[in-house]
């Protein structure tokens, strides 16, 4: 796609993605969407900076070469939330602060369990999407030009 | 300091100091683990004099589970016997497996793994003996099964120490699977799965009856006892130390252990002990007229083993004070003569490179302390006065004695046997014919075995120390305090003639040997034959065969794989149809004016869903189906749904850019072919098509059918949803959907998103591979 209209477009929009992403992971608590949808968001940005400029450019992007890292942290995060209850003798799963107790505010966001959790889901669901993308765009790289 | 948890954990942390410190410097190995069985040996030791306190905590309280153990009797008899013994083959075998490495072309730190497991053993039969609870002796059992089948296929290069450490697995294995079940009946049936509360509060029935024949199937397959006894000659396949350890003091004890432990309610019923005699008369017949021909000198051992711990398993079915006493004691004769026998074969291979009895002889005059300490060990076995093994002889008989004249030649036939097969092995390897070279052998092949020949002769000399050992372990399995001492009696007692007839039937039969010899050959032919090792080969091959047959339904190509996913799900789909109460549901609503948008958004999904039924390339085909998907989010968008909307679109964006991504992965000529194939013959392709047509309509009724019966039923009053609204802010949340994802059922979002991370590794490896082709 050489089309300098879509690569102009891919350019302008892969921060503003990333912000919408950005918010709908931090207001996802109280408002529609989720870890989920954000991280598809964001992940949906630098693939479109693999369709407009192929695999060469959109691998500088750090979160492509990171995509394995960022996925397995993201796991990492958001099990330690689920397990780390276990060890202070809770079910799995307890969520902090409990219920009627304050939570710290930053702005409108509160900071709670569930919230990191979220980013947990965020992250995972970020660096797979990016990381089979960046596969496949090795894949078939290869295979078209031998 | 609490001298059971010292045992405990000396035992368990043996096997992961020796791995740790050998895995960073192999040099390390060898003087670790025999430094860490020492530390576990010398505690079993002092629990020996002052049997430290219970440990009793909490482990999985909502099961009824306690880390629950006991330095009682029973205990330290096997602890002591588990990490004695088990010091003197670490010992042994850090002079043995460099040799055997190197005649196995195999590097010395291979020698790391021989001895992390074979501590692993150790450590699981410590904690195995100490147990209370049910659960944790099943979790310890088992650990020594998996220990033993990496100890037996250590020599993994041979094929025949990979299927012999199998038949130990399956045999063992299984036969655990039904002390679980025996377990779980148990607490079913009586609440409770600890052992002490259970022999308080057990009252026979019909359960605990099947119960407790599942526990002692799964202790008499451990114990080798007939007709399960097929996989201890096998496993012979393992290096001697192992066959030595394994095969006189832990595994093959370990199932004794559970008879005694379950002796107290065994003995509820008069029937289970008349079974334990019949298998343990039997085990001793078999594996004694087995052992009498033998060439190999381990097999006659395994056989041996086999005979001895039918014995062990008589004597406890024959009960009493005489039997359950003599068998705890003979269970300390019988390992240390057992293992210092065992490790005699393997330095006598190491020496002269046989393997059999006839292929030695004469090393009396070459090796004249091994002689000597074997010589006392095969005494021992073999019952004769002034050795340990004279005093298990002697109480078996006393046992056999007031049970009828039949048991009484019983047991004197058995005991000749065992005479006859154990001179034979010594003077096969010592007398005889001189035969063959020796080398020379480092002191560590020899010096435990003379410690262990020396123990059976103190035992027969001075027996109250270990007399009190195993009157202890009798307390426990009797409930009682009746007392044990052994002793000579230089008088005429119906036992001592037993012994004499035995020993000079045994003596007899040993000279006689040319006469017999072939006769009794026959045996094994016919074991061979009509043996219970053909049953199980047989069944592991079906079992394979069938699984291999569903295998390969399953991978023969993408359509079957498809299938047998797809069909059972359908299949199960179908009775939940046809067995649902379907009273409210399939009844079609009213159509409102406002519906209209969503009606059209549903016909758009609906037109979309049918281009992709048409056969054209895949890249439009797959267009479509997007199609269908994003008609689907605005559906979801009409009906107020805003976070699924969200989610489908993003979904199904990214699922169309990975599905184009997809379709540049297929072969050039597929990509831009035909979806339906033209190298076909003309009728075959019209069948193909037909059998579509039929299969693509029943499915899409079915699914059309479910859809609607599960969509017009009414929403149940009692929602829970409800709750989740109310509950929402509480939980410091706004929107209930993300609340529920992360919180209310934060734990199925835990698990799908374990599963993403696992098939994102899956997929990058499924890439690279294909890429590496």
């Amino acid at each position: 796609m050489n089309n300098s209209m879509s690569r102009q477009a891919a350019r302008l929009l892969l921060l503003p993605t990333w912000m919408i992403a950005f918010a709908i992971l931090i207001k996802g608590y109280s408002d529609s969407g989720d870890g989920f949808s954000a991280g598809v968001i964001a992940a949906l940005g630098v693939i479109m900076q693999y369709i407009t400029f192929g695999t060469e450019t959109a691998e500088k992007l750090r979160p492509v070469r990171y995509a394995r890292q960022i996925s397995m942290a993201g796991l990492l995060v958001a099990l330690s939330t689920a397990f780390i209850p276990v060890l202070r003798g809770q079910p799995i799963m307890t969520h902090y602060p409990g219920p009627g107790n304050a939570a710290t505010h930053i702005g409108s966001l509160e900071l709670t369990t569930p919230f990191l959790f979220d980013v947990g889901v965020f992250l995972l669901v970020m660096g797979v999407c990016i990381g089979i993308f960046d596969l496949l765009a090795h894949a078939t790289r290869r295979e078209r030009r031998p | 300091m609490n001298a059971t948890l010292v045992l405990l954990l000396a035992a368990l942390f043996a096997a992961p100091f020796t791995a740790a410190f050998g895995t960073a410097r192999p040099s390390l190995t060898r003087p670790v683990a025999i430094v860490t069985t020492a530390i576990a040996f010398l505690a079993a030791l002092y629990n020996a004099f002052r049997p430290g306190p219970v440990i009793d905590k909490e482990w999985a309280p909502a099961w009824g589970m306690r880390l629950h153990f006991e330095a009682d009797g029973i205990a330290v008899l096997f602890a002591l016997l588990a990490t004695g013994i088990g010091l003197a083959v670490v010992i042994y075998a850090s002079g043995y497996l460099p040799l055997h490495l190197h005649h196995e072309h195999r590097p010395e730190a291979d020698q790391t793994r021989f001895f992390a497991f074979i501590l692993l053993f150790m450590g699981a039969m410590t904690g195995l003996v100490m147990a209370q609870d049910l659960m944790l002796i099943f979790l310890f059992w088992d650990l020594t099964a998996i220990a033993s089948y990496y100890l037996i296929g250590f020599d993994s290069q041979r094929r025949d120490a990979r299927v012999s450490a199998f038949m130990a697995l399956i045999v063992t294995g299984i036969s655990a699977v039904g002390f679980l079940i025996g377990a779980l009946m148990l607490d079913a049936e009586f609440g409770s799965f600890q052992l002490p509360t259970l022999i308080d509060t057990l009252v026979p029935n019909y359960e605990s009856d099947i119960a407790l024949v599942l526990i002692l199937i799964a202790a008499l397959a451990k114990s080798a006892q007939v007709p399960l006894h097929f996989w201890l000659p096998r496993a012979m396949a393992a290096p001697t130390p192992v066959s030595a350890y394994l095969h006189s003091a832990a595994m093959v004890a370990a199932g004794v252990f559970l008879i005694g432990r379950f002796y107290p309610l065994v003995t509820l019923r008069q029937w289970m002990l008349d079974g334990l005699l019949v298998v343990g008369i039997a085990s001793m017949l078999t594996g004694g007229v087995l052992a009498l021909t033998r060439d190999n000198m381990k097999q006659l051992l395994a056989y041996s083993t086999i005979a001895q711990y039918g014995y062990i398993v008589t004597m406890f079915g024959l009960g009493g004070t005489a039997g359950v006493f003599g068998a705890m004691f003979a269970l300390i004769a019988h390992g240390l003569g057992k293992s210092a026998l065992f490790l005699t074969a393997g330095t006598v291979t190491e020496a002269t490179g046989a393997r059999e009895l006839s292929a030695v002889g004469d090393l009396w005059r070459k090796m004249p302390l091994l002689a000597v300490a074997s010589a006392l060990s095969a005494a021992s076995l073999a019952a004769i006065p002034l050795t340990m093994g004279f005093f298990k002889d002697e109480y078996f008989f006393e046992a056999a004695a007031h049970h009828g004249r039949a048991m009484q030649i019983i047991s004197v036939a058995a005991a000749a046997m065992t005479f006859c097969y154990l001179a034979r092995f010594w003077w096969g390897i010592f007398g005889g014919p001189n035969i063959g070279d020796v080398k020379p052998v480092p002191f560590t092949l020899v010096g435990p075995i003379v410690a262990l020949g020396a123990l059976s002769l103190i035992g027969g000399i001075w027996p109250a120390p270990f007399a009190k050992v195993a009157e202890k372990a009798g307390q426990v399995a009797l409930q009682s305090d009746d007392s044990f001492h052994p002793a000579y009696h230089i008088e005429w007692t119906t036992e001592n003639g037993m012994a004499i007839a035995a020993i000079g039937i045994g003596l007899a039969l040993f000279f006689t040997r040319r006469v017999w010899f072939d006769s009794v050959e026959l045996a094994e032919v016919f074991g061979a034959r009509f043996g219970p090792e053909r049953a199980y080969r047989a069944g592991v091959l079906n079992l394979n065969n069938l699984s291999d047959r569903i295998h390969w339904i399953e991978v023969r190509d993408l359509r079957s794989r498809v299938a047998t996913v797809l069909a059972p799900a359908a299949l199960m789909i179908v009775f939940t149809l046809i067995f649902t109460n379907a009273d409210n549901s399939f009844r079609i609503g009213r159509i409102q004016w406002d519906d209209f948008p969503l009606i059209m958004m549903m016909a758009v999904a609906a037109i979309a869903g049918l281009a992709a039924a048409i056969p054209r390339d895949h890249f439009s085909m797959a267009l479509a189906l997007s199609g269908v998907g994003y008609a689907l989010s605005v559906v979801f968008a009409l009906l107020r749904a805003p976070d699924v909307a969200l989610v489908a679109v993003l979904v199904e964006t990214l699922l169309g850019l990975l599905l184009f991504a997809f379709l540049g992965l297929l072969p050039r000529n597929v990509e831009h072919a035909d979806v339906v194939p033209s190298d076909e013959p003309q009728e075959a392709g019209h069948r193909h098509r037909m059998r579509d047509w039929v299969l693509a309509a029943i499915g899409g009724s079915l699914a059309f059918l479910v859809s609607w019966g599960v969509l017009s039923r009414p929403a149940p009053i009692d929602s829970i949803l409800e709750d989740y609204v109310e509950l929402t802010p509480d939980a410091h949340g706004g929107a209930v959907v993300t609340v529920i994802l992360a919180d209310f059922r934060g734990l199925d979002t835990m698990g799908e998103i374990t599963v993403i991370g696992i098939a994102f590794l899956g997929i990058a490896t499924f890439i690279r591979r294909r890429r590496a082709r």
